[in-house]
């Protein structure tokens, strides 16, 4: 440890990449290194704690020491909980951007994979399943709840272009193979998964 | 929409004084559930039976619209038609929709308030208390495996009462500012400052929520 740092140096950093990525809207890497440094700094703080309880055992009043460091663990265990909280509701923001599609947030080629520690991308799943369990409510009723709510569909037709090949897709009038570079109107609610996940591009 | 205009809403409005002289239908009826929702930082009572006599209607409709389209003797106009009444399900969907996520961001905001809280349980449907204690579980245990089971066994507790944090539970802020419309003249009700405010028929204010939260469970407003 460096001599200079103060108490809670590491947790303000930590604090600020979670900013950073409310200000910018963006998923930032996993930091593990500094989590688990100031995993290993509470550790410290809490033996100090322990040092200080032994040296005076029959004290009525906390040394001052006490109450610093004692404040400081919360302050950092406090940082650490919020940093986590803070993933998991952008984690869950982008869940719901891409229409719940699971596999599409944590496929190893996805953008967002290799920014989610291995217990975020349990959660994830565990999430989704919450999610799933629910919408399957309203499924019987054809009123997806995963579906698009920025705004109110005006067209209940959509003309589309095919960015990557789908493949077969059942929609109301029959099966549509799409392949890319064709152009198709088609029911928005039938492929509106595809085009929040950019296989196909409104036109 | 109006064809049922006399099912489900019964149940889900508790005898409320009539706050227009027509009756609305289901529609109007979620509509309002589902703005209100979207303004008050506290969850409202479940509209459970209204939406699902809406889902009802649009299933039968849904319904009708495929025999009709297979109809090969129907007319051009009728083909309008029924695109018209195709795209008013769809935003009807979209209403209910929304009116779901937006109760169900809510749940998550506050799941572990939720689980601790018996009163607020009552405005929640089955499903949704289901998912607020699951959802409170799984938040807790992502955090346990994540920061708390590696700390020092007197750390790792999620319900520190430490003097100068906020609370570790998220509550429903409810002092939080909204407009509010009244819909009919409205008893006075009293502000934090102590004066007292009355609200006519038609009256647009700008108060803190707990204020009107009484009227506004009774109908009597409507948020904006």
């Amino acid at each position: 440890m460096a001599d200079t740092r103060q108490y809670g140096d590491l947790a303000t950093q930590l604090l600020l990449e979670s900013r950073r990525s409310t200000q910018s809207n963006t998923l930032l890497k996993y930091n593990d290194p500094l989590v688990r440094s100031l995993i290993r700094e509470q550790r410290d703080l809490e033996r100090a704690v322990e040092t200080l309880m032994e040296a005076e055992p029959d004290n009525a009043r906390p040394p001052p020491a006490l109450l610093i460091i004692q404040t400081a663990i919360n302050r950092n265990k406090r940082c650490l909980l919020a940093y986590h909280a803070h993933r998991v509701s952008m984690l869950q923001n982008l869940y719901w951007e891409c229409g719940g599609a699971l596999p599409h947030l944590i496929s190893p080629d996805g953008a967002h994979r290799s920014k989610m520690s291995p217990h975020e991308v349990d959660y994830m799943k565990q999430y989704s399943t919450h999610v799933m369990d629910y919408n399957s409510e309203f499924k019987e009723d054809s009123a997806e709840i995963l579906s698009g709510i920025e705004k109110p569909p005006k067209e209940i037709h959509v003309n589309v272009r095919v960015v990557r090949d789908v493949g077969i897709i059942q929609t109301e009038n029959g099966s549509i193979d799409f392949r890319r570079g064709e152009r198709y109107v088609v029911r928005r609610a039938d492929v509106e998964n595809l085009i929040v996940q950019g296989y196909l591009e409104e036109v | 929409m109006d064809a049922d205009a006399d099912t489900g809403p019964a149940a889900a409005r508790p005898a409320a004084p009539l706050q227009e002289e027509e009756p609305q239908t289901p529609l109007q009826q979620m509509m309002r559930h589902w703005v209100n929702e979207r303004h008050a930082p506290d969850i409202l009572p479940a509209q459970e039976g209204l939406m699902m006599g809406l889902l009802d209607h649009l299933r039968r409709q849904t319904r009708s619209v495929q025999v009709l389209r297979d109809d090969p003797t129907s007319s051009e106009s009728e083909h309008i038609r029924i695109h018209l009444v195709q795209t008013e399900i769809e935003r009807v969907r979209f209403v209910i929709r929304s009116y779901v996520r937006t109760r169900l961001y809510k749940i998550e905001k506050y799941a572990r308030y939720i689980t601790s809280n018996a009163e607020i349980q009552t405005r929640l449907t089955a499903s949704e208390r289901d998912y607020a204690s699951k959802h409170a579980r799984l938040t807790d245990q992502h955090l346990y495996l994540s920061v708390l089971q590696s700390l020092p066994p007197a750390q790792a507790h999620l319900d520190d009462t430490a003097v100068f944090s906020p609370s570790m539970v998220t509550v429903p802020d409810k002092t939080r500012p909204i407009f509010v419309h009244a819909l009919q003249d409205c008893p006075p009700v009293r502000l934090p400052d102590g004066a007292t405010l009355e609200m006519k028929k038609g009256h647009i204010s700008l108060t803190p929520y707990h204020v009107v939260e009484q009227l506004l469970e009774r109908g009597e407003v409507e948020l904006v």
